[in-house]
């Protein structure tokens, strides 16, 4: 067939089906030129690790406590210190450091030859302003109190001066349960502490790529070719953050069912929290392989407002500590029981202050009759107890309405109110009654790593304003100030009088530990293990 | 027409006008907040009413309402609270994967639907009319989702054809572009298909039965005539009204599909905004959305006239 389109005095405009041929042949080649042009620039695929991970937010690692966030900071960023494998600060950033013989003049030298990923060397003054940054945290509060100058001497050297001897400075330095303390550029850390970080400069392994970033949908980090590595094998958070491979993209990939059919099917190499229903399909393929890097887990727990009735009497507050029966929970949270233990001691599972300081309330399968009993004793008299359910957190949403469930059997009358998160989030700030919108209890977790920090975990304190619960206790609040003074053996005995107290007057409980191994292909090896968080380096891709 | 059209634009305006203050209301007075999204849940109320301040949140819901219509009003959207990007700049990044998941489905709908429901009408009462009523209802009433997962399981894991998830922009080449496309496109078709199928065929079967078919097919005109010539013309209004009501739902439908084939599109980015109270990027897209809709159905009222003539206004 030839169409024509001949024009009188103009040049014959037939169209052959060869002519149709060629025309679709360098219309094709011209369309694959940006993408030939992109794959010689672009790192091999082989050599790229793809990261099914949750949604960044929030840039800055001063003012977000998620841990997608963190990770962000550990790949860009450098630290003074860092916890190594057993939770031991290690030097990090600092080269040499030294305290005075009265304990109260610390002083820092950077290692030689660090530098930001734009070219400018990291000089102390950046750690001066990046440390002020992090005393306007929760995490750097205690050393703001406690630091009476913080200044650097050169260009390499800086001092923290205290009012008096810490034993926890440098924990506190390295600690790593909240908000990590980065070294940002002087200029970027100078912000404003209620205007975020917005640049992506920092002397880590890893460098941003702006030009792909994506928000909402992926994260591209290639190697900071500016990074100098410590010498020591990675240990933790500390040690030579050496980078593997040529890229690494984390893609957020909101459906976990689709995230470990990609997984399976080879198009992304590691799925950070994988669904726990989901994880005997992992484990029948011959590909993938379930890995327990952050070994504590996270502890559920629930929260309880102790402003209004009930559980403004203790009583109350240890009845639902008798009634949770951690197993059941647990078991609707993560129906893998090797992944599951229960928790007793306020300092977690696996931390240095772990303890079984008056743990006698704990009882497999719970007490209900003594949680009647309690309800009985405090007075409780049919008020509405309402439980906050997130319904787009499924382990929480799943512990509210089991918790509803045996407040119920016990004839309290419990009620639950959904939402999502982000309501949820909103309403527990309320201190009304719940007839005027308030709350009674409900469900959250926090990773076991940061119950053996009870300075800056904002849920440990009983100081009753900083976290939602708002339990005033003085004879606890007066421990928990000694705690960054004594040695570790000290921590150890003010943990079991803490605990003592945090039992008896129960501004929460807990529901259990679970696991959440993360889910890679075979092929990805080189995985650092660490509570909660997930560093990039060292990673190789065969 | 012409005033016609002029006057549905103003009616237009008006309508994104009542739009633009009801999504702003509601979403003030939704619970959440996205202070404490963006601090965590282990940030302390101090962090949390920090970043209030900071982004302004403190202020009277006036003065708020005030700054964002006055940036619509400049074409500017405002910024997205998470991100810090503008929002129009956002929407247009999710543009591209929406749009082509929605052309494409409804080039599939339309084609698949249309075709099968002229056949079924063909052959109304014989066994393919049975089969594709059959299919009709059970695309029509399966979950977008459970077909989704279904397509990836057969066709990305087991057979390694399809890839499972993601986008890649038509600037990458029209091959990856397509094959990244083609599961989400007959995912998300299917029930578009079944739906345009079934209207199409009891449209076609009246016109079918009317006495000027007969006297067609009593004057020798051929089955292809009959049925494109005669029959599919004066069937095609109501078809016509699906397609264009389908287009509009299509962009609501387009959001499950986003999230299970994990396209980057515009349905993803308004859940991950409501999921984090990020009030600028809702509200840009609901009005965007609804501007859209009316357009449709301004498009679609137009097309009614071209396609028959008798109807005129």
């Amino acid at each position: 067939m030839r169409s024509a389109y001949s024009f009188e005095g103009k040049r014959d405009m037939t169209i052959s089906r060869r002519d149709l041929i060629k025309a679709g042949m360098v219309a094709g080649t011209a369309l694959s030129v940006p993408s030939i042009l992109r794959a010689q620039a672009a790192p091999s695929a082989a050599q790229t690790v793809r990261i099914a991970g949750g949604n960044i937010t929030n840039f800055d690692p001063y003012a977000t406590t998620t841990y997608v966030t963190v990770d962000h900071g550990l790949a860009i960023y450098d630290t003074l210190f860092a916890l190594d494998s057993k939770l031991a600060p290690q030097p990090q950033m600092v080269g040499k450091w030294g305290v005075s013989d009265d304990q109260k003049a610390y002083t820092f030298e950077l290692r030689d030859g660090l530098g930001f990923n734009d070219g400018s060397p990291v000089t102390a003054a950046d750690c001066v302003a990046s440390i002020r940054r992090w005393f306007q945290t929760a995490s750097g509060q205690l050393v703001k109190e406690r630091a009476k100058d913080v200044s650097k001497k050169d260009d390499k050297t800086f001092t923290i001066v205290l009012k008096e001897p810490m034993g926890l400075l440098i924990d506190q330095l390295a600690a790593s349960a909240n908000y990590l303390l980065f070294v940002m550029r002087e200029k970027d850390a100078d912000r404003p502490p209620t205007e975020p970080v917005t640049t992506h400069i920092g002397s880590g392994p890893f460098k941003f790529n702006e030009a792909l970033f994506r928000p909402g949908v992926s994260y591209v980090y290639d190697p900071n070719d500016k990074y100098v590595p410590r010498k020591e094998p990675p240990s933790g958070l500390s040690g030579g953050k050496i980078v593997r491979v040529e890229r690494v993209i984390k893609e957020v990939i909101s459906d976990a069912q689709t995230a470990l059919a990609a997984l399976q099917a080879g198009e992304i190499d590691l799925v950070s929290v994988p669904p726990a229903n989901l994880f005997p399909m992992i484990e029948s393929d011959p590909n993938l392989v379930l890995e327990d890097l952050h070994k504590s887990g996270d502890d559920y727990l629930l929260r309880m407002n102790c402003l209004q009735k009930p559980f403004d009497n203790v009583k109350a507050r240890q009845a639902i500590l008798h009634l949770v029966d951690q197993e059941a929970f647990l078991h609707i949270i993560n129906p893998n029981p090797k992944y599951n233990r229960p928790i007793t001691s306020l300092f977690g599972t696996n931390t240095p202050y772990t303890n079984d300081a008056n743990i006698g309330w704990y009882k497999k399968g719970g007490n209900p009759e003594r949680a009647r009993q309690l309800f009985k004793e405090a007075g409780y008299a049919g008020e509405k107890i309402v439980v906050l359910q997130p319904t787009d957190w499924l382990p929480g949403s799943n512990a509210a309405q089991f918790l509803a469930a045996e407040l119920k059997k016990i004839g309290i009358n419990a009620e639950l109110a959904p939402s999502d998160w982000a309501g949820l989030a909103a309403r527990r700030s309320k201190k009304d009654a719940v007839e005027a919108g308030g709350w009674s209890i409900y469900p959250s977790s926090a990773v076991d790593l940061s119950f053996g920090d009870p300075l800056s975990t904002a849920w440990m304190n009983m100081d009753g304003k900083s976290y939602y619960g708002w339990l005033k206790n003085d004879e606890y609040e007066a421990l928990r100030a000694k705690w960054a003074d004594g040695t570790p053996e000290e921590r150890k005995a003010l943990a079991r009088t803490m605990q003592q107290i945090w039992w008896d007057a129960v501004p929460s409980v807990f529901l259990g530990q679970s696991v959440t191994p993360i889910a890679r292909r075979k092929t990805l090896t080189g995985l650092v293990s660490f509570p909660a968080l997930l560093p990039m380096w060292n990673l190789q891709k065969s | 027409m012409g005033a016609y059209i002029l006057l549905r634009l103003i009616s237009a305006i008006a309508v994104m006008a009542m739009v633009g203050g009801f999504v702003f209301l509601l979403l003030r007075l939704a619970s959440g907040d996205p202070a404490a999204m963006i601090a965590g849940p282990m940030a302390t109320q101090q962090t949390i009413d920090g970043i209030r301040e900071q982004l302004g949140l403190n202020q009277p819901l006036p003065v708020q309402f005030a700054h964002w219509a006055l940036g619509i009003l400049s074409g500017d959207l405002g910024d997205s609270i998470l991100a810090g990007l503008p929002v129009l700049k956002l929407i247009s990044q999710r543009l591209e994967p929406t749009v082509s998941l929605s052309i494409l489905t409804m080039i599939l709908s339309a084609a698949a639907g249309v075709s099968f429901g002229i056949f079924a009408a063909w052959r109304a009462g014989g066994l393919v009319d049975r089969m594709l009523t059959a299919f009709s209802a059970l695309g029509y009433s399966v979950p977008v989702f459970v077909v989704g997962y279904f397509l990836i399981y057969f066709f990305a894991i087991e057979t390694r054809w399809l890839p499972v998830q993601g986008y890649v922009s038509v600037h990458n080449g029209v091959g990856p572009w397509f094959s990244h496309l083609i599961l989400p496109t007959i995912a998300l078709g299917v029930p578009y298909i079944a739906f345009i199928a079934r209207i199409t065929r009891a449209s076609m079967l009246e016109v079918l039965s009317e006495d000027y078919m007969r006297t067609a097919a009593a004057k020798g005109a051929s089955t292809y005539a009959m049925l494109f010539h005669h029959a599919l013309k004066n069937a095609g209004a109501p078809i016509l009204t699906v397609l264009g009501i389908s287009f509009a739902y299509l962009i609501g439908g387009v959001v499950i599909t986003e999230t299970v084939f994990n396209i980057p599109g515009v349905g993803r980015l308004v859940v991950d905004a409501i999921n984090n109270r990020d009030y600028p990027v809702i509200q840009g897209v609901l009005i965007l959305v609804s501007g859209l809709y009316v357009l449709i159905n301004l498009a679609i009222d137009i097309a009614y006239t071209l396609v028959d003539p008798r109807i005129r206004y």
